[in-house]
């Protein structure tokens, strides 16, 4: 398997090549073209794994309940064209067996099939954070894909990085953050308008999107007209 | 203070390296991320009486965040919707830089920054009743919403309304029509922006107004 990313900038695509037995798992929709000979099989979870609380899990990551599974049917390789729904970048994260990835609100675009994906619940760090309520939990041994909104940055954090809420896609699992406010009182983190950030610490990778789909939805919300019943 | 723009034109975002003592004034909500050790300050442009009308009519926010660190330390944002981000260095006495309502990004703690009221033509122009002016010394960043167009002025330049982002206070216009009222009506452009003088002035491809109108009809389903 490999993959080939292109279009650069804010339309940015993958296109996954397979060989004969190797599987390719990504969010329903994603897909905009495969070769006629790629068999979609959608499930709750790769391989059938996960099942229905599988599904519910990825909701409440912001993900979709159903995934879609690539393979090839007549023994010769295929390719699937893949993409997010929104504007931005797209990445490939080799994931290896020693450190499981965490993907945050919606940004897993997919994943090798050899990977286990399953869910983190957050609790009431998520509620606060402004995120969703679970994580997306990625681990084994192969090729993830993310999006973002905008551009995306990828970290060694070995300390601590405050992050705003809505610019988290994914960070490997040693890391630990909790929610706190920006910096300085709470009165001037309610007046800065950043609300709760995270305040990621440990050692790690940290992936990152230049902008926040909140504040876009934000600008865009009173400009659209009133809803009619 | 050093800065680096990334991601133009489409997904531009400015990051700022800060060494112990320094600080920077953004926009407020527009952190993404940064190194621990920042403390954030609120502060107000021109006054609260100002601040609380530019609220008001302008649609603005009533506060800009203030970024300083007593280490070092980094910090990036970036504006709200995609597009450019573009930087003016401003060069002391004299230097000033004229922006639309909703352009502005972030400056150095040597620009100065007063809201004023763009006149009865400013109701016309897109930019919304209250303009920003930036004055001082240091870099000034301001983003675009599409591709930016950037020109030298000489003379004089038409310029549709709600393009304007920015320009130097050397040019001055007026709002008129397309010529014939029937050209003004049915042109699409309504009415325009005559510039006349000298300076630069910084235009953007596209409006966000503009798309949502265009998008909002799709999204009743």
């Amino acid at each position: 398997m490999h993959i080939d990313l292109s279009g650069g900038g804010l339309f940015s695509r993958a296109l996954v090549h397979l060989e004969p037995g190797e599987r390719f798992v990504s969010d329903a929709g994603a897909m905009i073209r495969a070769s006629s000979n790629i068999d979609i099989d959608v499930t709750t979870g790769s391989r059938g794994k996960g099942g229905i609380l599988g599904g519910i899990g990825r909701l409440l990551t912001g993900d979709t309940f159903f995934l879609s599974t690539y393979e090839v049917t007549d023994g010769r390789p295929g390719e699937v064209g893949l993409a997010p729904t929104h504007m931005g970048e797209v990445r490939e994260v080799n994931v290896s067996p020693d450190e499981a990835w965490l993907c945050a609100g919606g940004s897993f675009l997919g994943a090798a099939s050899t990977l286990t994906l399953d869910t983190r619940f957050q609790g009431l760090r998520g509620l606060l954070g402004g995120e969703s309520l679970s994580l997306l939990r990625v681990s084994g041994s192969g090729t993830l894909l993310v999006s973002a909104l905008g551009m995306l940055t990828g970290m060694n954090v070995d300390g601590e990085l405050i992050v705003d809420t809505g610019h988290v896609v994914a960070f490997t699992e040693g890391l630990g953050y909790k929610i706190d406010k920006v910096g300085g009182g709470w009165i001037n983190t309610w007046l800065s308008g950043e609300g709760f950030v995270m305040r990621f610490s440990g050692k790690g990778r940290i992936i990152l999107q230049s902008h926040n789909p909140t504040r876009f939805g934000q600008m865009l919300g009173p400009l659209l007209p009133e809803r009619q019943a | 203070m050093e800065h680096q723009i990334i991601g133009n034109p489409d997904r531009g975002n400015v990051s700022f390296t800060l060494a112990a003592g320094e600080s920077v004034v953004v926009e407020a909500g527009s952190m993404s991320f940064m190194t621990a050790g920042m403390e954030v300050k609120p502060r107000l442009i021109g006054g609260l009486l100002t601040a609380v009308k530019r609220k008001l009519l302008g649609g603005e926010s009533l506060f800009l965040s203030e970024y300083s660190t007593a280490t070092a330390g980094a910090i990036a944002i970036a504006p709200a919707f995609p597009g450019t981000v573009l930087c003016k260095e401003l060069r002391g006495a004299g230097d000033a830089l004229l922006l639309a309502a909703g352009s502005f990004l972030a400056c150095g703690p040597g620009v100065s920054l007063a809201t004023e009221y763009g006149g009865g033509r400013s109701w016309f122009s897109g930019t919304g009743p209250f303009i920003l002016r930036a004055t001082g010394s240091g870099p000034v960043f301001f983003n675009t919403y599409g591709a930016v167009v950037e020109r030298d002025v000489k003379g004089s330049l038409t310029v549709d309304t709600g393009h304007l982002v920015a320009w130097e206070p050397t040019l001055d216009y007026r709002i008129r029509g397309m010529g014939s009222i029937k050209k003004t009506l049915f042109s699409g452009e309504g009415l325009v922006m005559a510039f006349t003088g000298s300076g630069r002035i910084f235009l953007q491809t596209r409006q966000l107004g503009g798309f949502v109108r265009w998008l909002s009809p799709f999204c009743h389903g």
